[in-house]
């Protein structure tokens, strides 16, 4: 007949729960056991990674190596496609810059009254308009002729001979047939496009006492109409056009032969 | 020892095997995974950056041929060299045109209204005025025309190199910038040099710079139609790229050598 031992178990000596012969150790031994299962499951997911960045390094590192071994190959091809901006870019410059002499002579003659005539006419791009009427249009000063004259790009920068800046000036001799008509003149004169300042300088009848001799004989005007001096300051040239060098250098084209 | 020690025991143990586990093995692992994976991005950005070098490159590649096009073509606006016979080449064409007589060429910026030595050789041994970017080179022309052929005298030679209105550049020859012009009266008939009326005829006296390359650049800084680095693997030479020897018009003819 099996015995059979009554005390609560918790009410034994040197009994705890779930020890049995082991002491527990069982337990602490399968604990350790799945924990370093975790481990190695860690480890392995971490020795994978690192095989696998290890591989796709040096992929890209051959990758970028190899691109750039190709793009040093290949600069020859992009010195001179930069050549070629910064050069339309300064003849750019240099044609923004320009005054267009046709088209102010054309006003000229659009706004001349009926009866008044011109004998001479001297223009010229006077020196710049000085730095608060520099056009700022960011960039180095491109130094030399003009003062405060701005150009682009210290790379492309080319000196104009009529920077930015500069005011073209007009000086006009001519006659009319009467002081009346040297008034309408100068009002017509303010009509050309561009236009800042029309400055009367001398209006005289050749027979007026006091006249200056030069100008009634260098206007050899009939009679005793008025010979007239008149100066037309323009508005300062323009700097020139921030163009995106793409737009500039992808037209350039070639005309004629000249 | 008692049941509990050994109890202890084992824990602590357990604990060290673990410990150990993880600060040999798993986490030197995960560090270097992490390490390589920063330098997958690393090397992932230098592709991604090399590989845009690499597109810009070919596309500087593929554009060679019309870049190299339009660059030659800039030399006519602005060559390498000083080109004096073919500007008053073209300035006598430009005239003959405008049935405008072309009196004289002066090199420098001075007046040069009396002068009437139409020569080439005499504009040759002037100096020019050397600036940043392009050098200068002034001129004074005389011309001898009505006021109309006058006006369009100056639309031509502003034509010579011109704005397009898609913001390109056409050049039809010489850049050419005119600082300041004057009209006036011819003096005599003969002066006019033509069969018209000596009333209608003007004298315009134009003071004007063309620009000449530095002369560190050639016209293509040595690059041929067929490679920018001059020559290497090329049949294809232009035949005056030298400075100082070429013509405007004459990178457009090219020798192919057997």
């Amino acid at each position: 007949m099996r015995a059979v031992n009554l005390i609560p178990s918790e009410q034994r000596r040197g009994s705890t729960l779930g020890a049995g012969r082991s002491q527990g150790a069982a337990y602490a031994v399968l604990a350790v056991l799945g924990v370093l299962a975790i481990f190695a499951w860690l480890y392995g997911t971490a020795h994978r990674q690192v095989s696998s960045r290890r591989s796709e390094v040096a992929s890209l590192t051959a990758r970028a190596q190899q691109a750039q071994a190709t793009a040093e190959r290949l600069t020859p091809y992009t010195d001179f496609i930069a050549l070629r901006e910064q050069r339309t870019q300064a003849v750019s410059q240099l044609v923004d810059s320009r005054f267009d002499w046709a088209h102010a002579f054309h006003e000229v003659g659009r706004v001349l009254p009926r009866y008044a005539s011109i004998s001479s006419l001297e223009g010229k791009i006077g020196s710049s308009a000085g730095t608060a009427t520099t056009p700022a249009s960011g960039g180095s000063s491109t130094s030399a002729s003009a003062s405060g004259a701005k150009g682009a790009a210290a790379s492309t920068a080319v000196t104009s001979a009529t920077p930015p800046g500069s005011v073209p000036t007009f000086t006009l001799n001519g006659c009319a047939r009467s002081q009346a008509d040297v008034a309408l003149t100068l009002d017509r004169l303010r009509l050309i496009q561009g236009v800042s300042e029309v400055t009367l300088q001398s209006s005289t009848k050749s027979g007026a006492s006091g006249a200056s001799g030069s100008a009634a004989i260098s206007g050899g005007c009939a009679g005793s109409d008025p010979a007239f001096t008149v100066a037309i300051s323009f508005e300062p040239l323009p700097a020139a056009l921030a163009t995106g060098s793409s737009a500039v250098t992808s037209a350039v084209s070639t005309g004629g032969v000249g | 020892m008692t049941g509990r020690d050994r109890m202890v025991l084992i824990v602590v143990s357990a604990l060290v095997v673990l410990a150990a586990a993880w600060l040999l093995l798993v986490s030197p692992e995960r560090q270097q995974a992490a390490k390589l994976q920063s330098k997958v991005t690393q090397a992932s950005a230098q592709l991604a950056t090399d590989e845009s070098q690499l597109a810009s490159a070919r596309s500087a590649q593929s554009r060679y041929a019309a870049a190299y096009a339009s660059l030659v073509s800039l030399g006519k606006a602005v060559p390498p060299g000083r080109e004096v016979p073919s500007l008053v080449y073209q300035l006598a064409q430009a005239s003959n045109q405008r049935h405008v007589d072309f009196s004289s060429i002066v090199s420098g910026a001075s007046s040069a209204s009396s002068s009437s030595s139409s020569s080439s050789s005499s504009a040759t041994a002037a100096p020019a005025a050397a600036v940043a970017g392009f050098t200068q080179m002034p001129f004074t022309f005389v011309f001898n025309g009505t006021f109309s052929d006058l006006y369009h005298l100056f639309q031509q030679l502003n034509g010579f190199t011109v704005r397009t209105a898609s913001g390109g550049l056409q050049v039809n020859g010489r850049l050419l910038t005119i600082q300041s012009a004057k009209l006036g009266p011819a003096s005599t008939v003969a002066e006019a040099g033509s069969a018209k009326a000596g009333a209608e005829q003007l004298t315009g006296t134009i003071t004007a710079t063309a620009y000449v390359l530095p002369a560190a650049q050639g016209l293509t800084g040595g690059a041929t139609s067929a490679s920018p680095s001059g020559g290497a693997g090329s049949s294809t030479t232009v035949a005056s790229s030298a400075p100082g020897a070429s013509s405007p018009t004459a990178p457009a003819i090219a020798r192919v050598l057997p």
